[in-house]
């Protein structure tokens, strides 16, 4: 039986997370993500979880990484400057391919920035924060239904792929209320185990080495320094340091057809919109209040890996057009991929593009 | 049970010589292939520690091998019957 | 089974320095757990950077190498996902008193059921030799080549004023003291800190007129002085000379702890 809330995009997010079997949330308070760490307070201890307040952001995703380890669906939620100060150990969850997901409830920036307001300013810090060549997958909703369904999606993903996985939320969906309809079960992968006696990072075909939970006497040394296969490490060797980064890497790129997750509108059309997050509602308002004007529309929930194969499917388009509250971060990620111009709008601030103002962009002569 | 040194993971510190009660240990004087002055061991049959290991089942004294910073120091069975010298110091 | 059981034999000779101390606290802390009779599928190591924080990499168990200062928040997840585990972190004084600081006072304070054994070389080892939080005042190192001006940490009296249940403090010279007290650590529920000094011949040694690595052993056993030596000696209105280092059983209580299984 499926039941119909009228939740605020944060609880969505706690609850998804409830649903998809999260039983570990170690975190600190940042506006606009606290509510997730309010509502997590609430129920994980109820749901037999452990909810954690940690000295800081650092503190708050190493206790998320250690309670992976121990098998545990482990989440944490922040914003800006809280994700700013998790790079490293982000970084030392790609390497050591500890699955995790971090909620970044995006608000302006840079530093303390706009804490009310919303933005997508994080979108290449998510992908390319940490040091050093790595891959992540990232997750933007752009509704509270969303907020929920990626959150399992995002679990679902990290237990697969062995990989951090983001879900890039912004203000203006953490904080809106909206209708949403809570599913009584949700899809649920697990993680693939490690055989025994199999050296604890040797991969087969997809890359993805079997997972050593702690405490079921594998005896596994994770490291964050260059390790072999048998997990020890060897930082000095050049061949096997370039096959380990490269791996962590093709794993998640390699895949990307199957992690990609968007929706294509109008696949004929001339002038084509690329959106993921908020700005989408604003394009989707266009798309209803001009039904004659055949626009096209790219919407992406998965923006890491990039889908760029997904902008091959508009063949007429002339040029693409890509809202987005930040510089154009994304706007230039599609620019490597296509010939025709792409049209990067921008917008800081907090506020939403308006109707009108993705109306006027299309009017502007090609 | 008598004391050994393995020679592979010795690192040549000495800190042995310092601890043993019965100055077992002492400094070495000849450089191994590797370079390394390894402690020799002066006369270890007259560790009683070692010797009553087995008839109390656990480890008596066991210094050396805790303050060894490269675990090379251990104990390994004697032969059956081996002669032993027993040596008294008044 | 003896302690050096719990090592894993193909990693061995480990890459501590000839002299180097560390190797001493690994031995005494695995005899500790040894006594426990912990099994190894339910013993987890934690540590961070740092040359102390290679020591899990020794061990054939579960262990977790993280990032520079954060082991005690890695250990506290792990700890508090599965309190069945038993969780022993290996830190360093760079690791646990600067870039950690402040997990450690927070691990103290929630009183969480670690054993944090704390390898204090009072120089930053691996990086070849600076300046710590614990280096003493006028000792020579690389970044404070005109002798160290600033006042070290006393990570004990620290431990203690921000509430961790047990914390004790021994030298690398006084093996078997330590492994009782590391024993005891592993015993009281909460958090347990063990302080271990230790020698550095080759960072600080070297710089600071320790010719030989026994100098700095001799150094260490005859610059400590047992609490109730010290105690004995305050109430006598006796001077304690200040570059004595306070050993033995430094803090035993029974506050309220976290993570207890």
């Amino acid at each position: 039986m499926t039941q119909i809330e009228f939740w605020q995009g944060n609880t969505a997010c706690a609850e998804g997370a409830l649903a998809a079997g999260c039983r570990f949330f170690g975190g600190y308070p940042i506006t606009p993500s606290t509510e997730i760490a309010e509502h997590m307070a609430l129920k994980l201890p109820k749901k037999n979880g452990v909810f954690i307040q940690m000295e800081d952001e650092i503190a708050g995703i190493a206790s998320v990484i250690g309670a992976s380890w121990t098998g545990a669906r482990a989440m944490t939620a922040t914003s800006g400057p809280g994700f700013s100060l998790m790079m490293e150990n982000i970084g030392y969850a790609a390497m050591t391919e500890t699955p995790c997901v971090i909620v970044n409830v995006q608000r302006g920036g840079p530093s303390t920035g706009q804490p009310t307001m919303g933005a997508q300013g994080d979108m290449m810090q998510c992908r390319f924060g940490s040091h050093g060549d790595y891959s992540v997958i990232a997750l933007c909703p752009a509704s509270v239904q969303e907020m929920y369904e990626l959150t399992v999606k995002a679990f679902n993903l990290s237990d697969e792929y062995r990989v951090p996985v983001f879900l890039m939320a912004d203000e203006i969906v953490g904080h809106m209320r909206e209708k949403i309809v809570v599913p009584d079960s949700v899809p649920y992968v697990s993680r693939k185990e490690l055989v025994r006696g199999m050296p604890p990072f040797r991969v087969d075909i997809d890359l993805i080495p079997g997972f050593p939970q702690f405490g079921k006497g594998y005896g596994v040394h994770v490291t964050g320094l260059t390790h072999d296969e048998r997990g020890y490490p060897c930082a000095t060797n050049p061949k096997l340091h370039e096959a380990l980064v490269k791996r962590l890497v093709n794993k998640i790129e390699s895949a990307r057809h199957t992690i990609a997750n968007y929706e294509i509108l109008n696949p004929d059309a001339n002038q084509v919109f690329i959106a993921y997050g908020a700005p989408v509602r604003t394009v989707q308002q266009v798309m209803h209040d001009h039904p004659d004007k055949n626009i096209g529309f790219l919407r992406l929930r998965t923006v890491w890996p990039f889908a760029e194969f997904a902008l091959k499917e508009f063949k007429n388009a002339k040029r693409f057009l890509v809202p987005e509250l930040n510089l154009g971060q994304i706007a230039r990620e599609i620019e490597r991929y296509v010939d025709i111009p792409v049209i990067s709008l921008p917008k800081l601030g907090g506020d939403l593009h308006t109707p009108a103002e993705l109306l006027a962009a299309l009017e502007v002569p090609q | 049970m008598k004391l050994a040194i393995d020679e592979t993971r010795c690192k040549g510190c000495n800190l042995c010589t310092k601890v043993c009660p019965y100055k077992i240990f002492k400094e070495g004087k000849k450089a191994n292939r590797r370079g390394i002055i390894i402690p020799e061991l002066d006369r270890p049959e007259r560790c009683s520690n070692c010797r009553l290991m087995h008839l109390y089942g656990r480890t008596l004294c066991g210094v050396c091998q805790l303050i060894c910073p490269d675990q090379a120091i251990h104990w390994v069975e004697e032969q059956p019957y081996e002669p032993q010298k027993v040596a008294i110091e008044y | 089974m003896s302690f050096e059981d719990w090592y894993r034999q193909d990693r061995l000779p480990h890459i501590f320095c000839a002299g180097c101390g560390n190797g001493t606290i690994i031995n005494c802390t695995l005899a500790a757990i040894e006594q426990m009779a912990w099994k190894k599928e339910e013993t987890v190591f934690v540590s961070g950077i740092g040359c102390s924080s290679r020591a899990p990499g020794y061990i054939a168990a579960d262990s977790l190498h993280t990032t520079h200062g954060r082991a005690i928040a890695f250990a506290t997840g792990v700890k508090l996902a599965n309190p069945d585990l038993n969780v022993v972190v290996f830190t360093g004084d760079g690791d646990l008193a600067a870039i950690g600081g402040n997990h450690f006072i927070h691990g103290c304070r929630r009183n969480i059921d670690l054993t944090v054994v704390c390898m204090n070389n009072q120089i930053y080892g691996m990086t070849g030799g600076q300046g710590s939080p614990t280096t003493p005042r006028g000792c020579i190192s690389s970044t404070t080549p005109y002798g160290c001006a600033e006042t070290p940490f006393d990570l004990c009296e620290l431990a203690i004023a921000s509430g961790a249940n047990y914390v004790s403090r021994w030298t690398s010279y006084h093996v078997k003291e330590l492994e009782k007290s590391v024993l005891a650590g592993l015993q009281t529920p909460g958090f347990s800190f063990i302080e271990a000094l230790v020698q550095c011949p080759t960072a600080f040694g070297r710089r600071n007129k320790f010719k030989q690595v026994s100098d700095q052993v001799d150094y260490l056993r005859t610059h400590t002085m047992l609490k109730a030596k010290r105690d004995r000696l305050l109430d006598q209105g006796q001077h304690i000379p200040p570059d004595m280092y306070i050993v033995g059983e430094l803090a035993r209580r029974n506050r309220p702890a976290l993570g207890v299984k």
